[in-house]
């Protein structure tokens, strides 16, 4: 079936979203972005199933695997519009975003037509479980191991920052399962229920107070000896396959949150009348000259890329996002003021003092700037690698 | 809005890219920046007659090829990419602002853009003018005339116009410049004859977008250079540029690079496309990019260690050609003034 044309499909998701974002739903505009995605998580649940039922999830994949296959300028629309209407922070994203592309790309018939209609309907809530305490940029050193038994994968040991983790039905882990083969080699991608006897999910409290990040422990937690993705050994091969994923289409509907935080700041400033003050309209214009800049970046970098996994092109616009958004919470609590020194009970923060204090992860997870920018030297730059 | 060059546009970047490389070697910004003039009139005739450069900006029916401000800005690019000391920037500015001109009063364009066309007449901008102009004639000074020296056209800004005089009406006196690669005069006009030549407006903000279009295309020279340098010099044993803490600072400013480029992209296309969305990109290009340029050349020499001081280096000259377009760009503050109000973020009095 041919998509409809762009302009009529904008139409179709804004009038379903104004639809739709109401009732129950109506709660739920502005919460679980970034810094808020402890918010509202059942209400978003039953967001996510509303999604799946009209057909929002997984706008580009195959119709083969139930998909609606749109094209990449469709999804961009999706997520803008998405955006624009202040709609809830996705709580399917895990599922959508990395676990299906990486079974559409690396799994087995039979594991996409276990796993893909779950995801499609927003049933099935995934989580990831890569980091470990001993292995955050050095992702090959994890050593959470895996051993088959019985019929049965085996696991133990500990992911951390690992999101979702307590209402996720289902994790993909990588674990070690050839202990002798030296670091990325000896990984294997599995699927590892989550309500079970041996998984331990322990919140993590950051340092905004609000705990949006887990601990998750494996004590001999089991999965079945099919629930692989690739061949033992091919793990690190699986997720390095879709990792770029995570920073495609999404980053189109983010600037336009960029834009209503901007908006805000701005409101806060003109009411406070810090807009006066030389320096901080100063640093207001230049707030905005770099939101025009990321969006020209990432038109002219990220565009022509489009439906690809990303190149460096995705290391530089993190590289960019990152800092200019950290540098907005700050202007954010200046513009306030002293009062943005006073939190609501039960260390309560308002949008501005969540900005600041979020947005300071924002260049540590996803590969931290320092990743991203050895990767710029070594892939895009040519060169030559430190030793290591 | 598009950000890659069109097939033509491409073909076009090529041959001036070639163009550019073959001249601008040392003893040609020697001998060029030594001259009263700053350029060598052998390679204008060549860049204007075999290239048709100049022919770029200017109608069909003038004389010129009748392309605009994208193939305009490739020139401006490549050309500035090597810091070539040529006054084409200038030139092509003075063919666009006239040919946009012609559509209200047609004296200055059918009396100048001929000449523009073929390069036997260079035009400067003189914007920073102190004059009054009365029954057709402009008396005062203007300061910091680029390629003024060599120019035979002067477009003078009086108030929200521009007057266009013949050079041999004026007294232009040359200056040796901080950027020898790119000289100025001091312009003093005493009764001199002038048209009119258009709002001021366009001009200006085709001038900071092409500047900006320049500053992009120096930095990514001085970045590709740096990279080179970082690969090809060995200390400890090892390649330098094998050392993280020099790795990250060649990445951040490949990120630079890639946002201005993006930036100078976008606001050539609107000067193309859109001139009235240059409003608030034409100062925002201007500041964004000639920043970005400075950091790159600042860079540049500290990256290149001992050899990026020596005179020999070419990394002083982009250093100071970065500090000079900042400098004639005017001050940041009153650029960030100009952004905020134009974008609707600050108010309009202040």
């Amino acid at each position: 079936m041919a998509p409809p044309d762009e302009d009529t499909f904008r139409a179709e998701v804004r009038s379903w979203l104004a639809a739709n974002l109401t009732g129950e739903f109506a709660p739920l505009v502005g919460t679980g972005g970034p810094g808020r995605e402890h918010e509202f998580v059942p209400e978003r649940m039953a967001w996510e199933r509303r999604l799946g039922d009209s057909g929002y999830i997984g706008l580009g994949w195959p119709q083969s695997e139930g998909g609606r296959e749109l094209p990449w300028g469709h999804q961009v629309i999706f997520y803008e519009e998405y955006a624009r209407a202040g709609a809830p922070g996705r709580v399917g994203h895990m599922g959508e975003q990395l676990l299906g592309p990486t079974l559409l790309m690396f799994g087995t018939a039979a594991q996409r037509a276990r796993f893909l209609p779950g995801i499609l309907a927003g049933t099935q809530l995934w989580c990831q479980g890569y980091s470990e305490p001993g292995a955050g940029s050095d992702l090959a050193g994890i050593t959470t191991r895996a051993r088959l038994d019985g019929g049965e994968w085996h696991l133990d040991g500990q992911k951390v920052w690992t999101s979702l983790a307590h209402v996720a039905d289902w994790c993909f882990v990588l674990v070690r399962t050839d202990p002798a083969a030296e670091r990325h080699r000896g990984l294997s991608y599995l699927l590892v229920p989550m309500r079970q006897q041996g998984i331990e999910v322990r919140p993590i409290v950051q340092l905004t107070g609000t705990s949006e990040f887990n601990e998750v422990f494996f004590d001999d937690a089991r999965t079945g000896a099919e629930d692989i993705v690739g061949a033992p050994g091919d793990g690190w091969r699986v997720a390095m396959g879709t990792l770029g994923f995570e920073r495609g289409v999404s980053t189109f509907g983010q600037q336009l949150g960029y834009q209503r935080e901007f908006e805000a700041v701005l409101a806060t400033a003109r009411a406070t009348g810090a807009i006066d003050d030389p320096d901080l309209a100063g640093r207001i214009v230049e707030a905005w000259v770099g939101l025009q800049v990321m969006r020209y970046t990432t038109l002219a970098t990220l565009v022509p890329v489009a439906g690809r996994a990303p190149g460096t092109e995705a290391n530089v616009v993190k590289l960019i996002w990152g800092p200019w958004h950290q540098r907005l919470g700050e202007l954010a609590v200046d513009v306030a003021g002293p009062a943005a020194t006073v939190v609501g009970p039960g260390y309560q923060l308002d949008d501005a003092q969540r900005l600041l204090l979020f947005t300071r992860a924002e260049t540590i997870y996803g590969g931290s700037a320092e990743i991203q920018r050895t990767v710029i030297a070594e892939r895009k730059l040519g060169l030559p690698r430190e030793p290591r | 809005m598009e950000f890659a060059d069109t097939a033509d546009q491409a073909e076009l970047r090529g041959v001036v890219r070639a163009f550019a490389s073959r001249y601008a070697t040392p003893e040609l910004v020697r001998t060029a920046t030594a001259s009263p003039i700053g350029y060598d009139r052998q390679i204008w005739a060549r860049l204007s007659t075999e290239l048709g450069l100049c022919a770029l900006a200017v109608p069909e029916q003038h004389g010129g090829a009748g392309a605009g401000p994208r193939e305009v800005a490739v020139a401006v690019e490549e050309l500035g990419r090597v810091l070539l000391p040529a006054p084409y920037l200038s030139s092509a500015i003075a063919a666009l602002a006239l040919t946009r001109a012609a559509e209200d009063s047609a004296a200055a364009a059918e009396r100048y853009l001929p000449g523009l066309a073929d390069g036997s007449v260079i035009g400067a901008l003189a914007l920073d003018a102190d004059v009054t102009a009365a029954d057709g004639a402009v008396t005062g000074t203007a300061r910091n005339v680029v390629d003024g020296a060599a120019a035979g056209l002067l477009l003078v800004r009086c108030g929200d116009r521009l007057l266009a005089v013949a050079a041999a009406d004026a007294r232009v006196v040359p200056l040796d410049t901080l950027d020898q690669t790119r000289r100025q005069a001091v312009a003093d006009f005493d009764r001199a004859p002038a048209l009119d030549a258009g709002s001021a407006a366009y001009p200006i903000a085709l001038h900071r977008v092409l500047l900006a279009a320049e500053c992009v295309a120096a930095a990514e020279h001085c970045l590709d250079a740096t990279v080179d340098y970082l690969k090809m010099r060995r200390q400890f044993g090892r390649p330098i540029g094998s050392f993280q803490v020099l790795q990250h600072r060649a990445a951040d400013l490949a990120v630079a690079v890639t946002e201005a480029r993006a930036t100078a992209q976008a606001a050539v296309w609107t000067a193309a496309a859109d001139p009235a969305g240059l409003a608030a990109l034409a100062p925002l290009a201007a500041l964004h990019c000639s920043r970005t340029f400075l950091q790159v050349a600042a860079e540049m020499i500290q990256l290149h260690g001992g050899i990026g001081f020596t005179w020999e280096h070419e990394a002083h000259r982009y250093f100071k050609r970065a500090k000079c377009t900042q400098l004639l760009l005017g001050p940041v503050s009153a650029l960030r003034a100009e952004i905020g109000r134009e974008a609707g973020l600050l108010s309009a009095v202040d």
